[in-house]
């Protein structure tokens, strides 16, 4: 009730003051889709996403470095913590490679994917979007808090996906050729056997063409997996701050709580998924698709 | 394209940026947590096989050993007992063979002491005998000493000496 007479009374001054005063008005926080900058270096904009990126770093170095400094043989606290976690991670990893060869060489990337997104994620559910700075523009000033999550921006996710698929890329190359690599996206070998395999086989002339533009799908397929992964991470992680930000405009006492715990949860389990998905990319991207041909080829010849 | 460039605010330097920030987070995390981490979490499963692989080893080796140890022992038993019994064996025979010597030798004493009797015997008898004869004689010179009768006297003192 209180409030309510005292915004009448402000109107009243207001009304008194007449176009003489320009009007107070209480900044507006809005959700915007794009991560706001909160300071410049020359051109470069550090946005609000980009800082609580680097609190991510500075806190992971941080975890990082106190469990390099406390690791003994018997395990204790953290370091037990941290074993627990790298155990159950290895196998599952091994679970969806099917190879410890793989699992050995992409699981430092999944596990540094996985809590790279997870700080991120967790970082913009902390309680201190109340800190920031009001920008003024024309008539009405707006909020822009320090901290969003890092994946709650574009850039973040874009960067990660692009660097997961790149990176599963690089890894096949790697592990069956760069030949084979390219094969799988233009199919020249297909296209080859035409040419060699015509007299025996007259329906390679359907099924070369058609193992061709499978490998260009295969190609598009690689842009899709960038845009898949990034913009379902940054459309989880956002929904999850505009739900919390609706929720503390209803009511900003204790409605919030069980939907906090909810992103805590969405947070992990997009974290989880990613870093499963750019296992599962480097896996496929190991796997040399020619073998199942070689495999089947026989059987076929003898039909 | 471009407006979903705009809409989003994609900007490569920030994409820049953020590949920079999980490149740092990959390094520390590979060089400060994940590789020692597994080094030593390996070290330790090494450790642990090896210890359940020497403990399998030593009470292979324990059991081994027992069976040997029981094998020797009733191979010692049996010989301890073969050997007992062989020597309980020699020693009846030698018991039965020294009784029987003992026996012989016995025979043999008894008998030679039996002939040292019969000639002791014969001989005390014999002394017997000359004593009984002397003292006949003494007897029978008193008796005739006292009868004076010298010439039949004679005759029988050499009667008596001739007997």
């Amino acid at each position: 009730m209180e409030t309510t007479s005292s915004e009448i009374n402000t109107n009243q001054v207001e009304i008194d003051l007449g176009q003489q005063a320009e009007v107070e008005t209480k900044p507006v926080h809005e959700a915007t889709l794009y991560a706001e900058p909160i300071y410049h270096i020359g051109s470069f904009a550090i946005t609000n996403a980009l800082f609580t990126s680097w609190i991510a770093v500075f806190l992971i170095i941080i975890i990082a470095i106190s469990l390099r400094r406390k690791l003994k043989e018997i395990p204790k606290g953290i370091q037990n913590f941290f074993e627990i976690i790298l155990e159950g991670a290895f196998s599952l990893c091994d679970q969806v490679t099917g190879s410890r060869t793989i699992t050995t060489k992409v699981f430092p990337l999944a596990i540094s994917v996985f809590f790279f997104i997870l700080i991120n994620n967790w970082l913009g559910i902390l309680p201190f979007g109340g800190f920031g700075l009001v920008e003024k523009g024309g008539a009405e000033s707006v909020f822009i808090p320090f901290i969003r999550s890092g994946t709650a921006d574009i850039n973040t996710t874009l960067a990660l996906s692009l660097m997961a698929v790149v990176g599963a890329n690089i890894f096949g190359i790697i592990s069956i050729g760069l030949w084979k690599t390219f094969n799988k996206y233009v199919n020249l070998k297909a296209l080859a056997g035409i040419i060699t395999k015509i007299r025996r086989e007259p329906t390679v002339l359907v099924v070369a063409p058609v193992t061709f533009f499978v490998g260009v799908l295969e190609l598009i397929g690689e842009f899709a997996k960038i845009a898949s992964l990034s913009f379902r991470l940054f459309g989880n992680v956002f929904a999850g701050e505009v739900l919390l930000l609706s929720m503390s405009a209803l009511l900003a006492y204790g409605l919030p709580i069980p939907f906090l715990f909810l992103e805590i949860f969405v947070g992990l389990i997009q974290a989880f998924i990613f870093s499963i998905l750019v296992l599962v990319y480097f896996t496929i991207a190991s796997q040399d698709h020619d073998e199942h041909d070689e495999h089947e080829e026989p059987a076929h010849a003898m039909t | 394209m471009d407006s979903l460039i705009t809409t989003f605010h994609i900007d490569w330097k920030i994409i820049i940026a953020q590949v920079i920030n999980f490149g740092i987070v990959f390094a520390v995390l590979y060089m400060f947590a994940l590789k020692p981490l597994k080094k030593l979490m390996t070290e330790r499963e090494e450790k642990i096989a090896k210890g359940v692989t020497d403990a399998k080893e030593n009470a292979e080796m324990i059991e081994k050993t027992r069976k040997e140890y029981d094998e020797v022992l009733n191979k010692a038993r049996a010989e301890a007992h073969t050997i007992f019994q062989e020597g309980k064996r020699d020693a009846d025979a030698k018991k039965a063979e020294m009784l029987e010597d003992a026996k012989n030798e016995v025979g043999v004493m008894i008998a030679s002491g039996k002939k040292t009797l019969e000639s002791e015997k014969a001989k005390i008898i014999e002394e017997a005998k000359k004593e009984i004869v002397s003292l006949v004689v003494l007897a029978t010179e008193k008796v005739l000493k006292d009868n004076d009768n010298t010439g039949v006297n004679e005759k029988t003192v050499k009667q008596i000496n001739n007997m």
